[in-house]
């Protein structure tokens, strides 16, 4: 595969995090834009290409929204796959750069959170959801991810306190992060283990709250960036995998699996080398699955790993192995904004990489590792992405 | 349509927990509504291809496997093996909000012996992972055709032994309001 050489993502955009909010979805999309378009001192004809992700766009398309912004590219996609939707976009920008066929990429999700919306989202998500998988309970995401913790328990003797220990140290993150919906509340283990059921090894802190929210970076060369004066992120390396081991009776592993080495040796950075993990956490499983699959642990030694591993920004917990892990709290303690979420470690990481954190900035980040998940069609997050990233020297 | 009954139809679509009658989900895209049709008689009737024939499910319009086009439904094995169960204790439908008040309301995941992998309601509780299940399908307060996964020795027989199941947990009622509006 070729590298992304010559390519840079910059002015990382998050804004607008609600639980409720009575904006739609091209209300975020278009707020990330103009914020991106104000941080990085352009104007919006410099913009000529527009990677859109949203759940909540309804009947409209990315093409409206050009519409809608008054906006001219020569380069424009929908790339509606949930929690990698940040990855992907990345992924084809930088190809658009390099290859010339637009010279700004704005990547975008966001999505809004009307009353009751998220009903609509989970009993419309997809054919095989809504024929063989809502009907039975009608629990939304949450039903076959008490299937997937449950067997995961079960299989490799994991108990509620390990997943205790990947919540509690992003809340702990997210204390420290101002754009985290649940970031002014304290998470302890007591709060975790005594919170309410809510489908069979998931309490309340295991869940993510659905919210309304948007993300974005620009992607451009990195002359363009240098000439701009922004403070850049390079991929070293970026790869993506759907529907593999797809007969997995129950899901306990991803995509990753397939191309984890190769990426690692492309990038010429192992696990042992990254300031920092962005693991996409709709539930705390899904978070270890990550770490198992991207070589910080082998399979089912997730539960042992985040025992023995402080997973704070500051390396301030008590863990003798230091990985800083969802830095801005990730989902469980930001909210998933919907398509947005995919986004969330992407930025999170940009900001990192170019010192752009406030409170909540891991020291001499240098080299970050980001990974996206998604996409339940059926009984099982069937996408699986990561890229690695490093901040460009200024 | 007088005021009143404009009302009462707006009261109905925008506030469900205020609905007399609660009923499953009953959505389906055009496959699922052939799956419910095609298991109307019968135990459990799955999409066979003739071509490959390959057994799948959930339903599609092509085979998963050799993406030929002619699926037929035919009987298939009941039997299966428990791989993951659940109590829901949430829900975002009025009709299981309804019957998790009263209980948490179990569901499973089912390996069949046939191939596929089902997600099905789960009759009673004293299941392991592992254990030997049946799965068969029966219609629901919906009129929509769902799964329901039982232990390997209950007699799903006959067509009344079956709905006999269903009937105790409440599948085949409407989940009622107790009281007024």
């Amino acid at each position: 595969m070729k590298d992304y050489s010559g390519v840079v993502l910059t002015a990382p955009i998050s804004l607008g995090y609600a639980r409720q909010s009575p904006h739609g979805a091209a209300w975020f999309v278009g707020s990330v834009l103009r914020e991106m378009i104000r941080a990085a001192g352009i104007n919006k004809v410099d913009i000529d290409g527009i990677s859109v992700s949203s759940f909540s766009l309804g009947i409209d398309s990315a093409v409206a929204l050009t519409q809608h912004f008054g906006l001219c590219v020569r380069w424009l996609e929908q790339a509606n796959v949930g929690g990698v939707s940040g990855i992907l976009a990345m992924r084809r920008a930088a190809r658009a750069v390099q290859c010339g066929e637009a010279e700004i990429v704005a990547c975008i999700g966001g999505d809004g959170a009307a009353h009751r919306s998220f009903e609509h989202t989970a009993a419309h998500f997809s054919n095989w959801s809504t024929d063989a998988a809502f009907p039975y309970g009608a629990a939304g995401p949450n039903g076959p991810f008490s299937l997937i913790t449950a067997h995961y328990m079960e299989r490799y003797q994991a108990q509620r306190e390990d997943f205790a220990r990947i919540c509690l140290d992003q809340r702990y993150n997210a204390n420290h992060f101002p754009g985290a919906l649940l970031g002014h509340k304290t998470l302890s283990l007591s709060d975790y283990l005594s919170a309410r059921p809510i489908a069979g090894p998931l309490h309340l802190f295991d869940c993510v709250m659905p919210c309304a929210g948007g993300e974005g970076f620009l992607v451009m060369s990195e002359e363009r960036a240098r000439q701009l004066k922004l403070p850049a992120v390079k991929i070293l390396a970026a790869d993506e995998c759907h529907n593999a081991h797809a007969d997995d009776p129950i899901q306990d592993r991803g995509g990753w699996t397939r191309y984890i080495h190769d990426l690692y040796n492309r990038a010429a950075v192992g696990p042992e080398e990254v300031d920092f993990l962005q693991t996409y956490d709709d539930y705390p499983v899904i978070s270890m699955l990550q770490m198992e699959d991207l070589g910080f642990c082998s399979k089912g030694n997730a539960p042992e790993f985040v025992g023995r591993t402080d997973m704070r920004f500051d390396q301030s917990g008590p863990g003798m192995h230091k990985l800083p892990h969802n830095t801005s709290g990730g989902q469980l303690s930001c909210g998933q904004a919907g398509a947005a979420a995919g986004f969330l470690g992407v930025t999170e990481s940009l900001r990192q990489l170019t010192g752009q954190s406030q409170k909540n900035q891991v020291p001499n980040a240098r080299v970050g590792l980001v990974s996206g998940y998604g996409m339940v069609n059926y009984d099982r997050g069937v996408c699986a992405a990561a890229a690695m990233l490093q901040g460009v020297d200024r | 349509m007088n005021i009143k009954d404009k009302m009462r139809a707006r009261l109905k679509l925008s506030r469900p927990s205020l609905r007399a009658e609660a009923r499953p989900p009953g959505q389906r895209s055009v496959c699922g509504s052939q799956f419910s049709a095609a298991n109307l008689p019968g135990a459990l009737q799955l999409q066979h291809c003739t071509d490959c024939g390959h057994i799948q499910y959930p339903p599609a319009e092509l085979c998963g496997a050799c993406l030929g086009h002619t699926l037929i439904y035919r009987n298939t094995a009941c039997e299966g093996t428990l791989l993951a169960q659940s109590q829901l204790h949430h829900s975002l439908w009025e009709y299981f909000k309804r019957r998790i008040s009263e209980a948490p309301w179990p569901v499973a995941t089912v390996r069949l012996n046939a191939g596929p992998v089902v997600i099905a309601h789960l009759v009673g509780r004293d299941f392991n992972a592992g254990d030997a299940v049946q799965v068969f399908s029966h219609s629901d307060a919906s009129r929509s055709v769902v799964l329901l996964a039982v232990s390997a020795s209950a007699n799903i027989e006959t067509p009344q032994l079956r709905q006999d199941i269903v009937a105790a947990i409440g599948l085949d009622q409407p989940a009622e309001r107790q009281h007024g509006i």
